[in-house]
């Protein structure tokens, strides 16, 4: 019954494009926003932040990114995990050449190169569509991969092969390395999340983003009616790359603190992200977040009742989550094919009417 | 009329244009030219050229040989998009609207040659970027007043049927402001009174945005009706040029649509 448009009249166009023309969106927004920035800090364990809160976050910057570039653009892409790698790699070598840099500045740097990469790998988007450009950008991930594996300036010769996160600080608070606190990660983390999250939406909302969809719906009228392909293309692969890159310079800085590359960035990572924003609704932003709780936490959840609740045997509970998960993913693939995005603003419409839908 | 009056007069003025792809020959040494404000229809049977003339204006083809001369200018190698920007506009035989998109955004997309706000003032949205967007908004919106789409301004248009969609595309076109509006059979597959909902609007441009246009229709009635010049093409070939009347009673023409016994 509060959700409602009766009576919230938009008088000004300015009004009439907001993000949550609804009243009850945007004040649940906001609470969820204010709740996350000022309560959970206070009630986060260290268990909340490593296993749900923090991949959750990053997850979802990645798919962001992601989205950005296939949901948006149209452009499929198999080489987010190399994507996230460059990220990562360009943190840890930033920090280590420049400790003296605050980590806030070597996380955007990082984001920036991966930017610069993704473009590269990008060109042959102008030449090549559809599942040619996927094996394509397949070649960057194994590259990419095979890259920071065999060239030991990457890794600063370390012996092991891997790269490890010194301790940085922010304003004083530690939120790298093996002493930050969880809140401070954290934090750390959701302030990235949200404000990229916001500028994701600023960018598709606008001349960017239609130039995007453009290229996505029909890429010859784009071009005819004055969309350039060229620029909208590799600026999608830029900022698409750049979201990654933070992701992956966050998920190597701030939530493992030490990575090897075959391992955290392999072609599993691709794909998970993948179907984060099939599942999740391809061209939302929105969706890119479902999708990153749907593919990150719902494991977590089946786990805790599982092993918590029932006492079954960890190793019986991983392989029936992958087939529940799985099961599930078909189901809602099945029941809306774009998305579980789709399916909530399906769900908004119907609920508009409730209870009187004729 | 004089000499020099009408060579002011010309908007655009195509010389001598062949195309052809491989062995094909779709367009044979044809020139023809386009007069500021009027209303310009290219006619021909089933495989005449005309989406290929089209496809010529705005960039999309690259004749082996002839001239464009566009607003005074010749054309040298240009890629649509740029052409774009130069003042063409046009719509689709076959529908060519942005499908995941809404009306409003489609329309908008029509405007994106005249916006240029960069990156980083998107990002932040709030300031020109905003201030930019409504601006354009509000001309969008005229246009939605005028072709009577305010209903379906937020409806996503794969959802919406064959006709207003039609009279969407004509829209985006419209919202480019352009100097040129071509028309690539905007009526075909329309029942009769769709087909004079839509000549009402094409006169309507005309009238109150004075744009040139040039289409491209099947329908004799309404082409004698609403152009003031016809050029015709069979083959690749012109075989008529001028005002309807003269057309009409041109022989090759007749021959043309009729057909002639061989002998």
């Amino acid at each position: 019954m509060i959700y409602r448009e009766a009576g919230d009249f938009k008088t000004s166009y300015s009004a009439d494009q907001q993000t949550f023309p609804i009243g009850f969106d945007r004040w649940t927004v906001r609470v969820v926003v204010i709740f996350a920035f000022l309560v959970v800090p206070f009630l986060i364990n260290d268990y909340w932040e490593k296993s749900i809160l923090l991949p959750f976050l990053i997850w979802s910057l990645a798919a962001l990114g992601l989205n950005i570039l296939t949901g948006y653009c149209g452009q499929l892409s198999l080489g987010t995990g190399g994507f996230m790698a460059v990220g990562a790699y360009a943190c840890y070598k930033l920090t280590t050449m420049f400790p003296e840099v605050n980590i806030l500045f070597v996380v955007l740097l990082a984001g920036v190169v991966t930017a610069l990469v993704g473009i590269l790998f990008g060109l042959p988007s102008l030449r090549i569509k559809g599942f040619y450009l996927a094996v394509a950008t397949l070649a960057a991930q194994f590259f990419l991969v095979w890259l920071f594996n065999k060239v030991p300036w990457f890794y600063n010769y370390s012996a092991s092969g891997q790269i490890n996160m010194p301790e940085r600080e922010v304003l004083g608070f530690i939120v790298s390395g093996a002493n930050a606190e969880p809140w401070a990660t954290y934090l750390f983390t959701l302030l990235f999340v949200l404000v990229f999250a916001v500028i994701a939406r600023n960018l598709t909302r606008g001349r960017l983003g239609r130039s995007w969809m453009a290229i996505r719906d029909m890429d010859i009228a784009a071009e005819i009616i004055g969309v350039p392909p060229l620029q909208a293309k590799l600026s999608a692969f830029a900022i698409s790359s750049f979201y990654i890159g933070l992701a992956g310079a966050l998920f190597f800085g701030v939530y493992l603190g030490a990575v090897e590359p075959t391992e955290a960035f392999g072609i599993d990572k691709s794909f998970l992200v993948l179907f984060m924003i099939i599942i999740g609704g391809l061209g939302s932003i929105a969706g890119s977040f479902i999708g990153a709780a749907f593919m990150v936490l719902l494991p977590v959840l089946f786990k805790n009742i599982m092993v918590g609740d029932f006492g079954w045997p960890t190793d019986t509970v991983q392989h029936f989550i992958f087939m529940l998960v799985g099961g599930l993913i078909m189901f809602f693939l099945i029941v809306e094919p774009h998305g579980l995005a789709q399916l909530w603003r399906i769900t908004k419409e119907k609920l508009r009417l409730w209870p009187f839908p004729h | 009329m004089d000499q020099a009056a009408a060579s002011e007069d010309i908007l655009l003025d195509l010389r001598n244009i062949s195309l052809s792809f491989g062995g094909v020959k779709a367009l044979i040494d044809i020139s023809f030219d386009i007069r500021r404000g009027e209303v310009r229809a290219i006619i021909g049977p089933n495989g005449a050229g005309k989406s290929s003339m089209l496809n010529v204006i705005n960039g999309f083809y690259h004749p082996q040989e002839g001239e464009v001369w566009f607003d005074g200018k010749l054309r040298g190698p240009m890629k649509p998009h740029q052409i774009a920007r130069q003042g063409i506009a046009r719509t689709f035989q076959n529908i060519a609207l942005f499908r995941g998109m809404s009306t409003l955004d489609n329309l908008m997309t029509g405007r994106i040659t005249h916006m240029h706000e960069n990156m980083f003032w998107q990002a932040i949205w709030k300031g020109r970027a905003e201030k930019e967007e409504l601006a354009h908004r509000e001309r969008v919106e005229h246009i939605i007043d005028f072709l009577e789409i305010q209903s379906i301004r937020k409806t996503p248009v794969g959802k919406l049927p064959y006709g207003l969609q039609k009279r969407v595309e004509l829209g985006r076109a419209l919202a480019a402001e352009s100097k040129l509006l071509l028309l690539d059979e905007p009526m075909a597959g329309m029942n009769l009174e769709e087909k004079e909902d839509m000549c009402r609007f094409v006169l309507d441009v005309h009238d109150q945005f004075g744009t040139t246009i040039a289409l491209i229709e099947h329908d004799m009635g309404v082409v004698m009706d609403i152009a003031d010049r016809v050029v015709v093409l069979d083959y690749g070939r012109k075989i008529g040029d001028g005002y309807p009347d003269e057309v009409r009673s041109n022989k090759d023409v007749i021959d043309a649509y009729l057909g002639v016994a061989h002998d």
